[in-house]
């Protein structure tokens, strides 16, 4: 809790291992979770791409197992289900709890110089809502009429009464309540933490760029996690109680008049949100770890929060760009074509600081750094993309095809992934005491980015030829049918990568227990969560730490000829008072 | 010592920062919780502008009377909090009955909602009706979910204040149940005024 | 200096090759023994601003990503740790850093988004929303009624009212004359499907309870597709039909047969087929 005091640890083996308030438990709980779900929402993308490749295939090896009542092939309702699932699954169980979740919870107190979350029951209670939202997501697979079929995005009249006659579809809109409120709870513990328990002398202009990137994240997550709890709680009323928020006159026999574009409506302006809520803490962690890696400041601090501050505020006001074809009025739809091209500017402006931060450095290529690099390479290639989805006259054509399957998973899943890899290669020796296995990382690196670039590109090509999203078959109509080659590229592609991906399971599982093992700070890192004893005590810090210094302040030149770096509870030699406070502020140099 | 009796300016250093970091954290909750009831106005202005004709015509309407009743009520029952929670800071005896009448009328509201859904349903006006009926039911019913969770809060906190076992940290969530118990009287008069006045 | 530029030009190329080659051959809009890696030709007067505005924006990002990846490969290439290299201490808070900062991201989004955005705009007065105003002579009109998992298309018989005995019905069929704005008023049975013309280079989704319009005008005959293009269960994907743009004359024969066949099958007693609306 707050305060001074150290709590004795739990002894209890419930108390200390499954209803663990310590955030550093809590943590690890998270990525477990996350990595487990991660893997579950990968394989489903496999056989996605399978059937794409090979339409009406039996599965090979676990296909008799997992459909047994077709032989091992994938029929067309249970590969809707697949990518259905797999979408939620990978954003609201793979990436929120690996990039929130995890790195939220074990970062937050340890770099802010806090014994633990401030409201730390809270803190629990939010890993166990996002594993209940997962079990029930879980059993919806094994429901009689089998789970969602509807898309991540559940539109009605598909999502209501028309499909509305298993119980899938309802279970899965519980399961994303109960995710979302994990993801409240978890965002009113991190904000109240950072704003009330940081230590003495870490102002808000000295806090690394992870917590702000997860404290914005936290402010979207605290306003917009609540709108789509709402139009889910709309939409399991219109299945369970006939009411008609969303299907309309002509639909129904008598009663309707309900509107299934206000369904699209909530679910974007939650939805938009929710795509920043994902890149934020990435931007924020490769904030920090470029400058770690590269030994020099973080380019522009200042403005780099700026930037994500920018795009918070904005984050909802650009929702519309997701339903150009819908029927929405022109005044409208230019509105939000200029809102979301002006959007793009702030996430302009990060690129040019992180290059930056890159330029003339002393740059130490570990798998952490190469990660982090990696997301500047992804990120461009599917922020791009994002113009022709931005702009109408484009995005009438490409809207619904793989081009956007192309853009969003280059943003979310390479981009928010490749910060995740990162962050975890980063924290690891610090979480388990033992360094991962740097040949295997960049194993891993480089067959993941080679052949998901590779996947996502031609899915722009796709796009492109003009082939929809969602199909389960493309070889059924001749237009499509000469498209084919493509899929079997990329479904080639995609094997290599999720095979790449046992590089990680494999080096995160032996080095968990049989890595060798790691000093207090292997990476020379002045944070406060380096300046504790490995593994970290349950209280964190015997004495609450006192800040002196910024924490990028890499080859700074007072630090002399033997060191590169300095912990933030150190002052800067020579300095008379604390060393630079807002990134930038006057320190008394030799030079310039 | 009873320190449900302190003032809260005269708290030591630690509790009143104690009492900072739970109201903030109550603070964010209920902009949590505005922006949820917030969707559900959002969806209701939509669909009501779209119908065009509201109410629409030939169907029976919840009862307007039972409605302003239900409505003095909530208001009622926060006045009653509002002193007792003067009463709390200031170590007045009235304090635990304002409590125990704030609680009282929570009910009667809980009673109230239940007769307008009751009276509704004997009309014939089912959720499954049409939309009128779909924002009405749909909006109370989420709304009288937070009442069942505000009037257990008040009664977790009122044991405690009945027995004396507060410390101040648990006068902090003394406090923010009386906060949320607020915002359900805030949503309520809004709803009252989308559907029965505007 | 040669040995970063052979480099640089080697990784630059295989960098570009990865990120773009195979973007780049989606160039190549021509089937090549059945496989296809672009869209077939437009068919609509307006197509041609899909392409000319994709190219440009496909060009304005690659030069911008290009840029990007130099950016990236010059330090990785240059400013790697090694013993005696030190990096350079500059937190970018100076006032001139902040000029340049601003800028450059100005500049960035008057080339890369204004450029296009007043061109997208353009285009769409100009050609996608700019409907046909239904007084205006010559326009032909279909209405659409989507349905799981079928497309219905009604054309107005000889009587030019929708509704009626002559009304020609299609199923995943269309046929519409060349050189003339075709114009649609488009609604669903049941759940949200979306009319995609791809050769067209246009898409309309079709919501139950809502009329949405869409028009397009072919400017040469030849058959051509019918794609859904939004999840409507499961044989979405078999969700796709044939559109035949016929000449003036050809055309003109069809129809007549059409609607005489329309007569005929015209039967009072069934409902389903009498889903036509007064054209708004």
């Amino acid at each position: 809790m707050s305060g001074d005091h150290i709590h004795a640890e739990p002894t209890n083996f419930f108390r200390k291992h499954v209803f663990s308030v310590d955030h550093k438990v809590i943590a690890k709980q998270f990525l477990w979770f996350g990595l487990i779900w991660l893997g579950i929402g990968g394989l489903m993308a496999m056989i996605i791409r399978w059937q794409l490749a090979n339409p009406g295939d039996p599965v090979p090896v676990i296909g008799s197992f997992l459909f047994p009542a077709t032989d091992g092939v994938v029929d067309p309702a249970t590969y809707n289900t697949l990518f259905t699932m797999h979408g939620t699954i990978m954003i609201f169980l793979g990436l929120t709890p690996l990039l929130i979740g995890c790195v939220g919870n074990w970062a937050i107190p340890l770099m802010i110089g806090a014994r633990d979350m401030i409201f730390p029951t809270l803190n629990m209670l939010s890993f166990w809502s996002v594993f209940l939202g997962g079990a029930v997501g879980l059993y919806s697979l094994f429901v009689p009429m089998g789970a969602s079929e509807a898309g991540w995005t559940g539109y009605p009249t598909l999502s209501t009464t028309v499909n509305g006659l298993g119980s899938g579809e309802t279970l899965w809109a519980i399961a994303v309540f109960l995710i979302g409120a994990s993801s409240i709870m978890g965002g009113i513990n991190y904000l109240t933490t950072i704003i009330r328990l940081r230590a003495p002398g870490m102002s808000w202009g000295r806090l690394p760029l992870t917590i702000w990137g997860i404290f914005f994240t936290s402010i979207l997550n605290v306003l917009f996690i609540p709108v789509i709890g709402s139009a889910m709680l709309l939409l399991i009323m219109d299945r369970v109680f006939g009411t008609t928020f969303y299907v309309p006159t002509s639909v129904m026999q008598g009663a309707g008049g309900g509107d299934p574009i206000l369904y699209q409506h909530l679910f974007w302006i939650f939805g938009h949100p929710e795509v920043y809520i994902l890149i934020l803490p990435a931007w924020g962690i490769i904030g920090d770890l470029l400058s770690f890696f590269a030994r020099k400041p973080a380019f522009g601090y200042r403005i780099q929060i700026a930037a994500m501050f920018a795009v918070t505020v904005m984050s909802a006001v650009v929702y519309g760009h997701h339903m150009f074809t819908t029927g929405i009025s022109a005044m409208l739809g230019e509105s939000f074509m200029l809102l979301t091209m002006i959007i793009s500017v702030p996430a302009e402006i990060l690129f040019f600081n992180w290059l930056h931060t890159l330029w003339k450095g002393n740059i130490r290529f570990t798998t952490p750094m190469l990660f982090s690099i990696g997301v500047i390479f992804v990120f461009g290639l599917g922020g791009l993309t994002g113009i022709y989805l931005a702009t109408i006259g484009t995005d009438i054509f490409l809207h619904d095809t793989y081009f956007v399957v192309g853009h969003f998973h280059l943003t979310m899943a390479a981009s928010a992934l490749f910060a995740a890899f990162a962050g975890i290669y980063f924290w690891f020796p610090k979480m388990f005491g033992r360094m991962m296995n740097e040949t295997l990382g960049k194993a891993h690196f480089w067959l993941t980015v080679i052949p998901l670039t590779t996947v996502f590109c031609l899915m722009f090509v796709m796009g492109y030829a003009g082939m929809p999203r969602r199909y389960y078959d493309h070889t059924s109509s001749e237009y499509l049918a000469a498209l084919q080659h493509m899929n079997t590229a990329a479904t080639h592609a995609a094997f290599i990568l999720g095979a790449a991906q046992l590089i990680f399971v494999f080096n995160f599982l032996k080095s968990r227990w049989f890595g060798r093992p790691a000093t207090d700070n292997p990476w020379e890192v002045g944070t406060l969560d380096w300046a504790t004893p490995t593994p970290v005590p349950h209280y964190n810090f015997k004495v609450i730490p006192t800040v002196h210094t910024g924490p990028h302040e890499f080859s700074h030149p007072a630090l002399g000829e033997d060191r590169d770096w300095i912990s933030m509870t150190e002052p800067l030699p020579g300095a008379e008072s604390d060393g630079p406070d807002l990134g930038g502020g006057a320190v008394p140099t030799p030079a310039s | 010592m009873s320190t449900a009796n302190t003032m809260i300016t005269s708290l030591p250093k630690e509790e009143l920062r104690h009492r900072v970091n739970s109201t903030l954290g109550m603070v964010f909750f209920i902009g949590s919780w505005s922006m949820a009831f917030g969707t559900f106005f959002l969806a209701f202005m939509i669909l009501r502008q779209r119908v065009g004709v509201w109410p629409p015509e030939g169907i029976s309407l919840p009862s307007f009377p039972l409605a302003i009743v239900a409505t003095s009520i909530m208001i009622a029952s926060s006045v009653a909090l509002h002193r007792a929670m003067k009463g709390l800071s200031a170590g007045t005896d009235r304090a635990r009955r304002d409590w125990v009448l704030t609680i009282a009328l929570g009910l009667g509201f809980a009673v109230v909602q239940g007769w307008l859904w009751l009276d509704l349903m004997a009309a014939g006006r089912h959720p499954t009706s049409g939309l009128y009926e779909s924002l009405f039911y749909g909006l109370t019913w989420f709304h009288a979910a937070h009442v069942v969770c505000g009037l257990l809060g008040l009664l977790w906190a009122w044991i405690g204040l009945a027995t004396g076992r507060y410390g101040t940290h648990r006068l902090s969530t003394v406090n923010n149940i009386a906060m949320f118990w607020h915002f359900v009287d805030v949503v309520w008069i809004i709803l009252f005024l989308g559907f029965f006045v505007f | 200096m040669r040995r970063l530029f052979h480099h640089l030009a080697g990784a630059g190329t295989r960098l570009w090759s990865t990120a773009f080659g195979v973007a780049a051959l989606a160039a190549l809009a021509e089937a090549q023994g059945g496989k296809r890696w672009g869209p077939t030709e437009a068919a609509s007067d307006y197509g041609y601003r899909f392409y000319d505005l994709f190219w440009l924006i496909t060009i304005l990002c690659s030069v911008s990503f290009a840029i990007v990846c130099i950016l990236i490969l010059i330090p990785a290439l240059r400013d790697r740790a090694r013993p005696g290299h030190k990096a350079k201490f500059d937190h970018g808070a100076s006032l001139k850093d902040k000029r340049v900062t601003t800028v450059v991201s100005a500049s960035v989004f008057l080339v890369l988004d204004a450029w296009v955005l007043v061109i997208a705009m353009t285009d769409l007065r100009e050609a996608w929303w700019n409907i046909p105003d239904e007084e205006e002579p010559g326009v032909y009109q279909v209405e659409v009624l989507a349905q799981q998992w079928a497309w219905s298309f009604r054309h107005q018989g000889a009587d030019g009212e929708f509704g009626t005995a002559d009304d020609i019905i299609q199923i995943n069929e269309l046929t519409v004359p060349t050189d003339t704005s075709v114009s649609f008023q488009m609604t669903s049975k049941d759940v949200i499907h979306s009319l995609f013309l791809p050769e067209m280079r246009t898409k309309r989704d079709a919501n139950p309870g809502a009329i949405n319009e869409m028009w397009f005008k072919a400017i040469r005959s030849g058959e051509f597709t019918i794609l859904c293009a939004e999840l409507c269960g499961f044989a979405h994907y078999q969700m796709h039909g044939k559109l035949h743009v016929l000449e003036g004359d050809q055309f003109e024969s069809w129809h007549e047969d059409a609607s005489r066949l329309g007569i005929a099958a015209f039967d009072t007693e069934d409902e389903e087929a009498q889903w036509a609306w007064k054209w708004e």
